[in-house]
């Protein structure tokens, strides 16, 4: 049987013109940039189109990618400033996501995939709806970090930011994050009494 | 100084140093508030670790490589032709023009063009009809109108390179 090729291996596939290498890669990492594009937009239609963008971006820059970092890493990047222009371009209000709208098209995404499990309104569930209602940048460091394994440090590179700093946001998008989880919990139990 | 959960998250995350680490680990064992909220904030850790990832459209791989071959294929013919060939087809030129040269000066009679004067002679072998001869030949056509074709397609670039900024302020 053959074994899953290694990022660097596909890569040096593709850039010798084998573009099936490329596909594999596109498959090995679209969940991530997809979920990834997702926690910016919102919405899945505007996420595939971001995500096809970075695939896209990607494969045209390729042979830059120096291999000093992760693939991951640099892909990240692209997807951060990729979907941070996409925001702007649409000019979405980023400071206030609570929207009935955005509320109900998180819902409505996650419910897709799980209505087949009668007890969906687990906490996961209401998990990745607080998740959906964090800010872009909170989400997107919650993501990487516990998603994406990637290090505070690689997250700083893939932000732009300094690894402190992406270490004192995360400790605050947790936060956000427990209060949003506890208050849909409370809001659900309150709706059942 | 850190807060409790800050200082827990630090530990839970492993970017404490080692005296912290060994601080921290004796208040989770000792301290009931640290205790408890270790055991909250590891439940959160779990949780977060276990957020499930979104699966994107069946057809997702298939459409970004079929946009990178449509792409690739309305890539403009003066990037996709490879250089060298460009190069190859220079040095063609240049050689033909020297060799050309050089026959020409093997040709004319510097002795003859002795004087101050210097009166340029055409060789004495040079003869019109034989050089008519070797101007129309399907060669020469052949040479011209690839000449021509050249030509086009350099004014073609000309005219695309101008373009390309008012297309430009359009975007903007």
């Amino acid at each position: 049987m053959q074994s899953k090729l290694s990022d660097i291996e596909l890569i040096n596939q593709t850039l010798a013109g084998n573009q099936s290498a490329y596909a594999d890669l596109v498959k090995q990492h679209q969940r991530f940039v997809f979920t990834l594009a997702q926690r910016f937009t919102k919405s899945r239609e505007d996420a595939e189109e971001v995500a096809q963008d970075c695939f896209i971006k990607a494969y045209r820059s390729l042979a830059s990618f120096q291999q000093q970092s992760k693939f991951s890493t640099w892909l990240y990047s692209i997807v951060y400033t990729t979907a941070m222009t996409h925001l702007r371009k649409k000019r979405l209000a980023t400071d206030s996501i609570d929207d009935e709208n955005t509320y109900l098209q998180i819902a409505d995404s996650h419910g897709g995939m799980d209505a087949n499990l009668a007890e969906n309104k687990s906490r996961s569930y209401y998990l990745n709806i607080a998740i959906g209602q964090l800010l872009p940048d909170d989400a997107t460091i919650i993501t990487l970090f516990y998603n994406g394994e990637q290090s505070l440090e690689e997250i700083a590179e893939t932000m732009g930011m300094e690894a402190n700093t992406v270490k004192v946001k995360l400790f605050r998008a947790r936060q956000r994050l427990k209060e949003k989880l506890e208050r849909l919990l409370k809001h659900e139990v309150n709706e059942l009494i | 100084m850190n807060s409790i959960e800050e200082q827990l998250w630090n530990y839970i995350d492993g970017t404490c140093t080692n005296a912290e680490r060994e601080q921290i680990s004796q208040l989770i064992i000792h301290d009931e508030e640290y205790k408890q909220q270790y055991a909250e904030l590891m439940q959160l850790n779990n949780e977060f670790s276990s957020i499930e990832l979104d699966e994107p459209p069946m057809a997702f791989t298939y459409n970004v490589m079929e946009q990178i071959r449509t792409q690739e294929a309305s890539v403009p013919l003066k990037a996709a032709i490879n250089k060298q060939i460009i190069y190859a087809i220079a040095a063609f030129f240049v050689l033909t023009i020297l060799t050309v040269l050089a026959f020409a000066l093997r040709d004319i009679n510097w002795s003859s063009g002795g004087s101050q004067t210097t009166s340029f002679k055409m060789p004495a072998s040079l003869n019109s009809s034989e050089i008519k001869s070797f101007t129309s030949g399907p060669w020469m056509n052949g040479f011209l109108f690839f000449d021509v074709v050249l030509g086009l397609f350099l004014f073609d670039a000309y005219l695309h390179k101008r373009n390309k900024p008012k297309q430009n302020d359009l975007y903007s």
